[in-house]
């Protein structure tokens, strides 16, 4: 049986929660619920299917968006907040779609950072850009970002003359956003490209700047390089040839050269490939073995050319696989700080301050949960280079890069942030409101809640990627929920307070038992994977 | 720890060999016993990496005053004006904002190597990075660093053993919320990643779990162990890293807090050395050295992105050697920069750099020979618009593994697997260093005899191909004291050169060829 053979098997409550923790963030009951006893086609239709785009971000104070403005003002700082907090609130109340999913792949992919680009206005852009190729294609999006603003900003393609060619935006076009970079066989020779490609790619891609007041990009043929461009072996010593006036309007002669070099790129299967690779570590695994490359990578990337790069046949073939739902794939990526935080809030049904009648609230709820991601290393719209997050490529520790003594304190805590709650509070008014988590409602909603051998079982379930072990559940019965006390204990008590659920010291007793279940199951490293 | 640690140090010093199976107690009072007691002081050495990430701008920051036109003509958009460049020396200076590392260089505390890269340079910074962190060959895929090898090979079952009485205290520490490859070991990351000492500790306490030790045989049991493994050594570590920061005081001034994020980092190393940790390598990262626009302000090049960041570097490695030396530990610190390239020689439009290679390193402390090593790289004999190499960066580590952390023969394979020529970093330790320094490129060698030189020497190099050759003999400040060409077929010559009219000291000299070159050090003694 090949890897990539479609999943046979009617998605179960525990495969419908995996293929949900891997495309969302976290999983609620209700999704977990949309999904179980579908077929693998049909969760995908629910999930691939194209979103329409959300309204902008706003100013709280104001109630007004700024990105249409025609000149950044000095709010900006402020404003990239609003939308850095718009975003984590669209993650945490996405229907069920992988949409949010594949708009932060994109932008750990073409990645830009507000600290460069310095411009709500550009990043919104770039962003919405993302967002509406976010199951689009893939040839399509890089031809987009290339004159992207944002883009053009941050890897300063708006500086890169004829007379003076500018490397930085040629460069990562080929070794981060494209064809990749092969082992170095000789000096300059990337096996898939060379030194010189990067220099001759350059040039090719003179004489665009961003335009500040309608950020826009335009092209200025003046100062493009008009030259034959030959590239070497590695594509296939391809010229982009000198353009004729009459073969090419002189204001599309940037944007022919443009498709002309993405032509070239996008023939190699190397460019293919390298996408595949890089879904297949965002949502499967980090670990391409060779049987991984040969099975599942290199006939992704056919998928990919046979559909013209468009992206969705390739999440269809990799999310419906069987080999995704392998017993050794489920758990084995470590939540990102935005799984981990976006996740709980979603899991446990915190509540979320209205949107819409309770504006500065919610841009507060979000803004504090983006800080604590920020805390752990993962703060959208400020990537740490143009690589992205290193959990993606660097070896040997992919993932566990998030995990070090710095942050896993931090992510430890989480269930104490949680059960002690947090305070919001409005900008515009400095109104304050306490956002709590009330565990035993939450505990209401799974069967049997008076009977702690299925509070265990239930909560479990609920909360970890894998299964525990009975002696790991009898762990946390007799040491955690009920230490030095007999099971009847929590049946009396939980009885005893659903007599008289207003009896406040009856409450706070078992709460308190709750609660310390709760923030231990969130401290084991079992929380940590998903 | 080893034992030999204990014994181990001070290479000049030679020992019986009886001691090797004694332990110092077994020995009673005896004046070995003193002498012993002072190498296991000597035995507590520190070392201390900045990363400069992004990929620093070398001759912008070492300024090769001797070829001020070729620089002038290629880098007019951003080249510094000589006049305000802090002379070093008559042919090399330092960038205008780093008055305190010239101060360290005047007063012998700071060492720049030249021209420092590796054959075949990789202008990716990710894959640049990996190289210099994981020590490995521009074609090798390293999945370990330099420092975690050291630190596996010298407390050997790493992390099951630790803390033990002998190393109590984490064996390398980054000032950072993430972990390096630097300082990855083959089992583990040897390092502990942390930003505060007090909210470090604040943090664990309370986040410990008993029992839970089992994992399912899958991907997602690896991980487990891994991030319980983690939670257990910051638990463990918590405790000793907040005694020491809290039982020390830096005594010297820094920048005010959040301001230089470098010198808030070098500040704690200082505290967590003077606090008496044992732990021997820490890393401190300053990034922003991708200056590909803008990296000087047009009205006034000695400001802007690069002046900034020069004078963070400078300003914090200047405050640090100074608390180092008011907590009486400055003997036991060395520090080193490192940056995952250089940058292209001619400037772009955007009064920026590109990508490059050959870059110089800072080795600073107060056990460093001062000075300058190698020579300012040529501006005009480029290798495809970059800088050639006239070190390799593992030269450096070899150096300090040696000279500083007086590692042994195996030891030293254990991290860099081949034999790299030292460099004279530290002091005591030079003549060793001198008698072996030579570097050679593209199958070019060179040697003069006899050496050292009363009068007389005789220059003899072999040439794989025709060419024409050029022979630059320079002195301990970087003055080119004589050149010689001639254009010569494949083979091996001599040269016969009269040092009389030189005086005595330690001179480099430097054979060029059209396709490499070769290097080499001589003693004029009298």
């Amino acid at each position: 049986m090949a890897l990539l053979d479609k999943y046979p098997a009617t998605l179960t409550a525990k495969t419908a929660e995996h293929l949900l923790r891997r495309t969302m963030f976290g999983a609620t009951r209700a999704d977990i619920a949309a999904l179980t006893g579908k077929s693998i086609d049909a969760a995908l239709d629910t999930l691939l299917k194209d979103q329409t785009a959300p309204a902008p971000p706003i100013d709280p104070t104001t109630g007004q968006t700024w990105v249409n403005g025609t000149a950044r003002t000095n709010n900006d700082g402020q404003y990239n907040n609003y939308m850095k907090a718009w975003w984590l609130g669209l993650m945490a109340t996405q229907p069920l779609s992988i949409t949010e999913k594949m708009t932060l792949f994109w932008h750990n992919h073409f990645v830009s950072s507000y600290s460069a680009v310095n411009d709500t206005r550009y990043m919104y852009k770039q962003h919405a850009l993302l967002r509406r190729y976010a199951l689009g294609n893939f040839k399509t999006l890089t031809r987009e970002i290339s004159t992207d603003p944002a883009m053009l900003r941050y890897l300063n393609g708006n500086r890169n003359t004829k007379a003076s060619p500018q490397e930085n935006f040629a460069r990562e076009l080929q070794e981060l956003f494209t064809i990749g970079k092969g082992p170095e066989i000789s000096a300059g020779n990337y096996t898939t490209y060379t030194e010189q490609d990067v220099r001759t790619a350059a040039r090719v891609l003179t004489g665009w700047t961003d335009n500040p007041t309608t950020v826009t990009s335009t092209f200025n043929l003046n100062q493009h390089d008009t030259e034959d461009k030959q590239f070497s072996a590695a594509y296939q010593n391809t010229i982009i040839k000198k353009r004729t006036t009459a073969s090419s309007p002189n204001s599309n002669v940037g944007l022919d050269d443009l498709n002309e070099l993405l032509d070239m790129i996008f023939r190699q299967t190397a460019t293919s490939e390298y996408i595949c690779r890089k879904l297949y570590r965002f949502f499967v695994n980090f670990d391409v073995t060779p049987t991984i490359e040969k099975e599942v990578i290199v006939p992704l990337g056919k998928t990919l050319r046979d559909n013209n790069f468009e992206i969705k046949p390739v999440l269809r073939q990799l999310l419906g696989s069987t080999h995704f739902f392998d017993n050794n794939i489920i758990g084995c990526i470590i939540k990102t700080p935005l799984d981990l935080i976006i996740g709980m809030v979603r899991q446990m049904q915190i509540t979320i301050p209205n949107s819409t009648t309770q504006t500065g609230f919610y841009y507060s709820y979000f803004d504090q949960l983006r800080s604590l991601a920020a805390s752990l290393q993962q703060d959208v719209f400020e990537l740490p280079n143009v690589a992205g997050w290193s959990v993606y490529y660097q070896e040997p520790l992919f993932y566990q890069i998030w995990i070090n003594s710095a942050t896993m304190p931090s992510r430890a805590n989480l269930g104490n942030t949680l059960t002690n709650g947090w305070t919001l509070v409005n900008r515009a008014t400095s109104a304050t409101m306490r956002v709590t988590f009330d565990s035993l409602a939450f505990l209401q909603q799974f069967p049997n809640p008076e009977d702690p051998n299925k509070v265990i079982d239930n909560l479990t379930q609920n909360f970890f990627a894998i299964d525990l072990t009975s002696e790991q559940k009898d762990e946390l019965l007799t040491k955690v929920l009920l230490p030095n006390l007999p099971p009847y204990e929590w049946t009396m008590e939980w009885n005893d307070y659903m007599k008289t659920p207003n009896d406040a010291q009856k409450k706070a007793m078992i709460k308190a038992k709750l609660d310390a279940l709760i923030k231990y199951m969130m401290l084991i490293a079992e929380y940590q994977i998903t | 720890m080893k034992r030999r640690d204990f014994i181990r140090g001070a290479t000049a010093v030679a020992l019986p060999l009886s001691l090797g199976g004694y332990s110092a107690r077994a020995m009673g009072l005896s004046p070995m016993l003193e002498s012993l007691a002072e190498l296991t002081a000597l035995a507590d050495r520190y070392l201390v990496l900045i990363q400069l990430a992004g990929g620093n701008d070398g001759i912008n920051t070492v300024i090769p005053l001797d070829q001020m036109s070729a620089y002038n003509s290629l880098r007019s958009n951003i080249a510094l004006p000589e006049n305000r460049v802090l002379k070093l020396t008559n042919a090399t200076g330092l960038h205008p904002s780093m008055v305190g590392m010239k101060s360290l260089y005047d007063a012998g505390n700071l060492a720049i190597v030249q021209g420092v890269t590796y054959p075949t340079a990789n202008f990716s910074h990710f894959r640049s990075t990996d190289i210099w962190m994981s020590g490995s060959d521009y074609n090798e895929y390293l999945s370990t660093g330099w420092a975690g090898r050291y630190l596996d090979n010298q407390f050997p079952n790493y992390p099951a053993d630790y803390p033990n009485a002998s190393m109590p205290d984490p064996l390398a520490i980054q000032i950072s919320s993430s972990s390096s490859l630097t300082l990855k070991g083959v089992n583990a990351p040897m390092g502990v990643s942390l930003q505060d000492p007090e909210a470090f500790n604040r943090l664990v306490s309370g986040t410990s779990v008993n029992g839970f030790t089992t994992t399912p045989d899958t991907a997602a049991g690896k991980q487990i162990t891994y991030i319980r493994q983690v939670q257990a050594q910051s638990e463990t570590y918590a405790k000793v890293i907040q005694k020491a920061n809290a039982s020390a005081k830096n005594l010297a001034t820094y920048t005010a807090a959040g301001v230089n994020p470098l010198a808030d980092q070098l500040a704690i190393v200082a505290r967590l050395i003077a606090g008496g940790l044992k732990t021997r390598v820490y890393m401190v990262t300053l990034g922003g050295f991708d200056t590909h626009a803008q990296q000087v302000v047009a009205t006034d090049r000695t400001l802007g992105t690069h002046a900034v960041l020069l004078a963070r570097l400078s300003e914090a490695m200047t405050s640090f050697q100074q608390d180092l030396k008011l907590l009486k530990m400055d003997d036991k610190v060395l520090g080193m920069t490192f940056s995952e390239f250089g940058r292209r020689v001619g400037s772009n439009a955007s009064s920026g750099t590109d990508h490059g290679s050959a870059a110089p390193v800072f080795v600073f402390g107060k056990s460093v020979k001062g000075g300058i090593i190698g020579t300012n790289p040529s501006l005009t004999s480029l290798d495809n618009g970059n800088l050639r190499m006239q070190y390799d960066f593992r030269q450096i580590y070899a150096s300090i593994l040696k000279q500083w952390f007086g590692t042994n023969n195996s030891e030293y394979s254990a991290v860099l697997g081949k034999d790299f020529t030292q460099l004279p970093l530290i002091q005591g330790t030079t003549s060793i260093a001198e008698e072996q320094q030579t570097f050679a490129t593209n199958g070019i060698r060179v040697q003069n005899y006899p050496n050292p030189v009363s009068t007389n020497t005789t220059f003899e190099y072999t040439l794989p191909y025709t060419s024409r050759v050029r022979l630059i003999v320079v002195d301990a400040q970087g003055h080119a004291v004589t050149t010689m060409e001639e254009q010569q077929a494949a083979g091996t010559y001599n040269i016969n050169f009269n040092a009389a009219s030189l005086a005595s000291g330690a001179y480099t000299y430097r054979l060029e060829t059209e396709r490499g070159w070769a290097s080499g050090k001589m003693i004029v003694a009298r």
